[in-house]
């Protein structure tokens, strides 16, 4: 195989199930999910929820750990390269600067690609026998990829510019905390101009009503149109910032 | 000319960091950059790579002239950074395999590769369980890995033993002689430039100061061997030869400056048929050092001249 794309994919797939902290890091991603599972089954409080809300919190669980693991791994990807020695080899090899971030994101979506699979059993288990599992399953993928890979552009662009991994993870994780901390607002807030307005550009929110009006109100696709649009157009700023950033990433 | 760069400028966020940057490597030849810390040196380099646009000036790389380095160019050059980085939970056969293969084309077989830069025992152990000079080597081998026709090294023998720097040496003569690669050779050990290059670049606050092949730069600025004698007796002023100048005595040394085309063992020999009484001759640097030392000295003079 010479197609520097999957090679650049591969080494990152492989970076993070052959190398131990990548598995720690999937180790960890179970252990949350299995930790909240069993809060929701077995919190006397929280057992009271019907089915569709208890699949409603999972899959918005698994968009937010994505989304942390998608700025982690993003904000490795040029600054970590830097910072190991290995950006220079790789720029001056026969590779443009899109081959090397479609490479780099490439590893993401399989980051995120086995985090999706781990996450199915969760959901069978919290949400079996209730209503909407099926499009559980499929709006985590459709709203959820977009917004997970936005943010690991998101954090690539920090990631090229800035050079520094902890800089461009701190950076990318206070924009993420951005991004969930107004789903925390009361109702009553949120539903406010503000609080609409927030929502109307905020693509976390955007997944994550979605999820609301899928799951738990079992509205149909066509009334989401909106929020993918959003999703979608968070998704192509990104990567436009990632194409930029990634053609004179600091590398001294 | 595998490297033809003139006149290159170069400012990065408004600060001039090469001003006046002359370079130019052949193929079969080994071509030294020297140069204090933050000379320029790997600046050029980066520029040289396409990893930096340079401001103005001429930079032609196989003959032709580029503003941007081609993925096709690319291809035709090896570079070993000064921080040589590894994916440490890669092995060196893997590694060397899935980098050469980001080249496409054919590649060099793997395990004579770790052989060349001695490697050939450590080809399935992990990267991270390496030592300091197998990574050089291993970096060295990462250059070599797509059978490049120009060698980029920048300080390619940190790190490594006495030994280990010989044979890295040998190899990068073997290269230049036998398979005909231009090596730029970018470095602040006099040491290897002495021993490898038949042309230098002597850098000094972004300017070349001094440029050209190695052994006329030596002769045309006297830059011969400075020697230390140890003597029993002292000879006559009007006996010392006319080839010898005298730099310092006392203490019964004598310090002296022999010109480029001396043979320094003949001298010797020829002293002690006059009756000289050398107890020890030592090396005091000269040479390729004095010119260096010279080179940039005058370099800052003139710098300092130009800001009063």
């Amino acid at each position: 195989m010479s197609n520097p794309i999957g090679l650049i994919a591969a080494k990152e797939r492989r970076a993070l199930l052959e190398n131990q902290r990548g598995l720690a890091w999937l180790l960890a991603f179970s252990a949350t999910l299995s930790a909240f599972a069993l809060l929701l089954v077995s919190n006397t409080e929280l057992s009271l929820l019907d089915n569709a809300q208890v699949v409603y919190l999972m899959v918005g669980t698994v968009t937010a750990a994505g989304a942390v693991i998608a700025v982690i791994l993003g904000s490795d990807a040029f600054a970590g390269e830097r910072e190991r020695g290995t950006l220079v080899p790789l720029l001056t090899a026969p590779i443009t600067p899109a081959q090397l971030l479609t490479g780099k994101a490439a590893g993401l979506l399989a980051a995120w690609g086995v985090m999706y699979v781990l996450a199915l059993p969760y959901l069978w288990a919290v949400g079996a026998g209730g209503q909407n599992l099926l499009q559980a399953v499929v709006y985590l993928a459709l709203f959820g990829t977009p917004v997970v890979l936005g943010f690991g552009y998101m954090a690539m662009t920090l990631s090229a510019w800035t050079g520094g991994v902890m800089t461009s993870l701190v950076g990318s994780l206070i924009a993420l905390l951005f991004s969930i901390g107004p789903l925390f607002l009361d109702p009553s807030l949120r539903d406010s101009a503000v609080g609409r307005a927030l929502d109307m550009v905020n693509p976390f929110a955007g997944a994550i009503n979605t999820y609301d009006a899928v799951i738990v109100d079992s509205e149909t696709f066509s009334p989401q149109l909106p929020r993918l649009a959003l999703v979608v157009i968070w998704l192509g700023l990104m990567l436009l910032a990632a194409r930029h950033a990634a053609r004179k990433p600091c590398f001294r | 000319m595998l490297i033809n760069v003139e006149n290159l400028k170069l400012s990065l966020n408004g600060v001039s960091i090469l001003q006046d940057v002359q370079l130019h490597v052949a193929p079969n030849q080994i071509y030294g950059l020297i140069g204090p810390n933050g000379a320029g040196k790997s600046t050029t380099i980066a520029v040289v790579l396409g990893l930096y646009a340079a401001d103005s000036g001429k930079l032609e790389l196989f003959g032709k002239a580029t503003e941007k380095t081609s993925a096709d160019v690319r291809r035709r050059i090896g570079v070993m950074p000064e921080h040589a980085g590894f994916y440490d939970w890669m092995s060196a056969c893997d590694y060397l395999a899935w980098h050469a293969n980001l080249y496409g084309g054919p590649r060099r077989a793997i395990p004579e590769l770790l052989a060349q830069v001695g490697l050939e025992q450590a080809g399935r152990c992990p990267i991270g369980r390496f030592s300091q000079g197998m990574r050089q080597r291993l970096a060295l081998a990462r250059a070599l890995a797509h059978g490049p026709e120009l060698l980029i090294l920048d300080e390619p023998t940190n790190g490594l033993d006495p030994r280990g720097r010989r044979e890295i040496h040998d190899l990068f003569l073997s290269l230049a002689r036998e398979q005909g690669v231009g090596i730029l050779l970018c470095t602040h050990l006099l040491d290897d430039v002495d021993r490898l290059c038949s042309r230098i670049g002597i850098i000094h606050h972004g300017c070349t100061v001094l440029e050209g092949p190695l052994a006329e730069l030596l002769g045309r600025h006297g830059a011969g061997g400075v020697y230390r004698l140890r003597l029993d007796n002292v000879p006559d002023a009007g006996a010392m030869p006319k080839e010898m100048e005298m730099e310092d005595r006392g203490n019964g040394w004598w310090c002296v400056r022999l010109p480029t085309d001396t043979n320094p063992a003949d001298l010797w020999q020829r002293l002690l048929e006059h009756g000289w009484r050398i107890r020890e001759i030592r090396a005091e640097g000269g040479g390729l050092e004095d010119l260096y030392i010279r080179m940039t000295h005058a370099a800052v003079e003139s710098r300092q001249e130009g800001t009063v």
